[in-house]
C-alpha cells in the first residue's frame, strides 16, 4: 500500500501545481484573449511578449535587484506602450475603417504577426543569447503534513487570479469595458454612439499587451531557470488551447481553461511523462473546437 | 491536348522546365560544393510547392506543416534502418506515411477555417513530436543513426524529380475545373458550397497532395544528414519558412513558391557567418512586410504592376 500512497501524494502535489501554474497561465492566455476577443486578430507573436516579459523581470532583477513580483507592473507599463506600438505600427493599417473584421483581414495580421514572431525570437537570441537563465528567488515555503508548497507560486496565481478579476469587473463595469465590448460586437453601431474605433482598439490591445507581459514576469517565479529567447514557442501554443477552451472574448473562459490546462500537464506527468502530458494538453483543442467551437462554458 | 498551344499559352510552365531540364543537364558538372547548395534551395522550392497546395490554393494556412516532414522522415529512417530499404524506397514510404497522415489530419483539421485551421494544424505538430519521442522503435527521442555515405548526386536527382511533378502538379491542378473550385474556396467557401463545389473533398485532395510531398521531402532532408533526429525531423522553424516561401513569393501562383525559395534560402547562406538565427530576423521582417504591404506575393505584386509581365508569367 505504500506504493499507492505515494502515488497520491504526488497526485494531490501534481494538483496543487498544476492549480498555481494554472492561474499563471490563465493570466498569460488572457492578453491573447483580449486581443482575440476585441479586435478579432490571434496574435501569433504571443509567446515572444510572454518571453519579452520574463526577460524584463530577468533584467531588472539582475541590474536593480528588484523582486520579480514588483517588476510586473514595469513590466505591464513597458507592455501598454509595446501594444499601443503595435497597434499603430500593424493593426491600424489593416483594420482602420473596416466595418467589420473579415477573414481575409484575418489571416493578413495572422500572417503578419507570425513575421514578428520569428524576426523577435532571433533578435532576442542574439541580444540576450540563448543561455537559459532565471531569477533566484525564493519566498520560502508552507508545509501541509507531507507538501511543501512554495510561497512565491501562491503569490502569482493570487495576483493572477485578481488581475483576471479585475480585468472581467473593467470590461463589465465601467465605460471604457462597455466601448470595448461594444466595438467588438459591432463596429459601425458602436461608432454610431459615439465610440472612437480607433482608440478603443489601441487601448484593448495596450491592455492585453500589459497583462502579458505581467503574465510573463510572474512565470520567472515557477520556473527558476526557465527563461531563454524560445520559450515563447512553448507558451504560445499552450494560450491557443487556453482560449480555444475557454472561448474567445470571455474573460472567466481563460480561468477556466488555464486551470484545466495546468491541471493536465501537472498531474498527466505522473502517468504519462512529460512529453505525453504536453501532447495530451496539446490536442485537448481538437476536441473542444470539434463539439463545442464556443468554448467549454456555457 | 495540343501541345503548341501549351507552348504558347504556358510560358511560365516551360520557363520552370527549362530551368530545372538545364539544372539536369548540368547536374554531373556542378562542383560538389554548389550542388549540396543546389540541394537545399529545391529541397526548400519542394516545400514551398507542397505548403502552395493548400496555402496558396484555398487559403487555409498550416502552421504544422512539418508534421509531415517529421513523420515521413521517421518513416525512411525505419524502413532503411530496420528492413534494410533501399534509401530510394524509403523516399516513397515517406511520401506514403505523409499522404496518410494528412489524410486523417485533413478530414478533422479542414474542418475549422482560418486561425482555427492555423492553431490546429500547429498543436497537432507539436503533439506528435512529443509522441515520437517516447516511441521505443524510433529511437526513444535519441533519433535513429543511419551512415549511408555521402551521393550528393542521388539526392540532387531525387529532390529534382520530386520538384517536377510537384510543378506540373500545380500547373495540372491550376489549370482545370479543380483550381476553379479552389479559387472559389479561397475567396469566399460558403458561397463556393452553394454553387455546388464539394469543399471538403476538394480541400482533402491537395491537402493529401501537399502531405505527399512534404513527407518525401522531409525523408530526402534527413537523408542528405545521415540519421534522424527529433530536432531537424521535427524543427518547426521548417513549417515557419515554408509559410514564408509561399507568402514571399506569391500564395497559389506557379513561379511563386520558386522564387520564395530563393528569398527565403540566401540569408540562410549570407548569414551564416553573421550571427546565429540572424537570417531569420530578415525573414519575419520580409514576412510581416509582405503580409501588410505587398499580400499578393513577388509574382502577384509583378502582374499587378508590369503589365506586360500579366500574360507571361503566373
Amino acid at each position: 500500500m505504500a506504493d499507492a500512497s505515494v502515488i497520491v501524494a504526488q497526485v494531490i502535489f501534481g494538483l496543487i501545481r498544476g492549480i498555481l501554474l494554472g492561474c499563471v497561465f490563465a493570466l498569460i492566455a488572457l492578453g491573447l484573449n483580449l486581443v482575440w476577443g476585441i479586435a478579432k486578430v490571434v496574435n501569433i507573436a504571443h509567446g515572444e511578449l510572454v518571453m519579452l516579459g520574463a526577460y524584463g523581470a530577468y533584467f531588472l532583477n539582475l541590474f536593480l535587484g528588484f523582486n520579480p513580483l514588483l517588476t510586473a507592473p514595469i513590466d505591464a507599463a513597458l507592455g501598454l506602450a509595446a501594444g499601443l506600438g503595435f497597434y499603430f505600427a500593424i493593426l491600424h493599417r489593416e483594420l482602420r475603417g473596416k466595418e467589420a473584421i473579415t477573414l481575409q483581414s484575418e489571416m493578413v495580421t495572422l500572417v503578419a504577426t507570425f513575421g514578428l514572431s520569428l524576426a523577435i525570437s532571433n533578435l532576442a537570441n542574439i541580444a540576450f543569447t540563448g543561455n537559459f537563465v532565471g531569477i533566484p528567488f525564493d519566498a520560502g515555503s508552507i508545509e501541509i503534513g507531507f507538501l511543501q508548497i512554495p510561497l512565491a507560486g501562491i503569490y502569482v496565481a493570487v495576483l493572477s487570479v485578481v488581475i483576471i478579476s479585475l480585468t472581467h469587473v473593467l470590461l463589465n463595469r465601467t465605460y471604457l469595458g462597455n466601448a470595448i465590448r461594444a466595438y467588438s460586437q459591432d463596429i459601425p453601431a458602436a461608432k454610431l454612439m459615439g465610440i472612437n474605433p480607433t482608440a478603443v482598439a489601441a487601448i484593448g490591445t495596450g491592455l492585453a499587451f500589459a497583462v502579458t507581459m505581467a503574465g510573463g514576469a510572474f512565470l520567472t517565479t515557477l520556473f527558476p531557470t526557465g527563461i531563454n529567447p524560445y520559450m515563447g514557442a512553448l507558451y504560445a501554443p499552450i494560450s491557443y488551447v487556453i482560449v480555444v477552451l475557454g472561448g474567445p472574448g470571455r474573460m472567466w473562459g481563460s480561468l477556466v481553461g488555464g486551470l484545466t490546462l495546468g491541471i493536465v500537464i501537472d498531474v498527466g506527468q505522473i502517468f504519462l511523462g512529460v512529453e505525453i502530458a504536453y501532447a495530451v494538453a496539446f490536442l485537448l483543442l481538437i476536441p473542444v473546437l470539434l463539439l463545442r467551437p464556443e468554448g467549454i462554458l456555457r | 491536348m495540343n501541345f503548341g498551344r501549351l507552348l504558347r499559352s504556358a510560358p511560365t510552365l516551360w520557363g520552370l522546365a527549362g530551368f530545372l531540364v538545364v539544372l539536369a543537364v548540368w547536374g554531373p558538372w556542378i562542383p560538389t560544393f554548389v550542388l549540396t547548395l543546389l540541394i537545399n534551395l529545391l529541397l526548400f522550392a519542394s516545400l514551398a510547392y507542397s505548403m502552395n497546395f493548400i496555402a496558396g490554393l484555398t487559403g487555409y494556412v498550416s502552421f504544422g506543416h512539418v508534421v509531415f516532414m517529421g513523420t515521413g522522415a521517421y518513416a525512411w529512417g525505419y524502413v532503411v534502418g530496420t528492413f534494410g530499404w533501399h534509401p530510394l524506397a524509403g523516399i516513397v514510404a515517406g511520401a506514403a506515411v505523409g499522404l496518410a497522415l494528412a489524410l486523417g489530419i485533413g478530414s478533422v483539421a479542414l474542418r475549422f477555417r482560418g486561425v482555427y485551421f492555423a492553431i490546429a494544424t500547429l498543436v497537432t505538430a507539436l503533439a506528435a513530436r512529443n509522441i515520437i519521442l517516447v516511441i521505443p522503435a524510433l529511437g526513444d527521442g535519441q533519433g535513429i543513426i543511419l551512415n549511408l555515405g555521402f551521393e550528393p548526386l542521388t539526392w540532387f536527382y531525387t529532390i529534382w524529380v520530386i520538384l517536377g511533378i510537384q510543378v506540373g502538379l500545380t500547373y495540372w491542378v491550376t489549370h482545370g475545373r479543380i483550381g476553379y473550385g479552389l479559387r472559389a474556396i479561397k475567396s469566399d467557401e460558403d458561397a463556393a458550397k452553394a454553387l455546388g463545389v464539394d469543399a471538403a473533398r476538394l480541400k482533402l485532395f491537395v491537402f493529401a497532395f501537399s502531405g505527399l510531398f512534404a513527407g518525401a521531402a522531409g525523408a530526402l532532408n534527413v537523408w542528405t544528414l545521415s540519421g534522424v533526429f527529433p530536432e531537424p525531423a521535427f524543427d518547426l522553424l521548417f513549417s515557419l519558412q515554408m509559410l514564408a516561401m509561399v507568402i514571399i513569393g506569391g500564395m497559389g501562383t506557379l513561379l511563386g513558391p520558386l522564387l520564395g525559395a530563393v528569398a527565403v534560402y540566401l540569408p540562410h547562406n549570407y548569414f551564416l557567418t553573421v550571427a546565429v538565427g540572424a537570417e531569420f530576423i530578415v525573414i519575419g521582417i520580409l514576412v510581416t512586410f509582405f503580409a501588410l504591404v505587398v499580400p499578393q506575393g513577388i509574382v502577384g505584386a509583378l502582374r499587378r504592376y508590369v503589365p506586360t509581365l500579366r500574360g507571361i508569367i503566373e
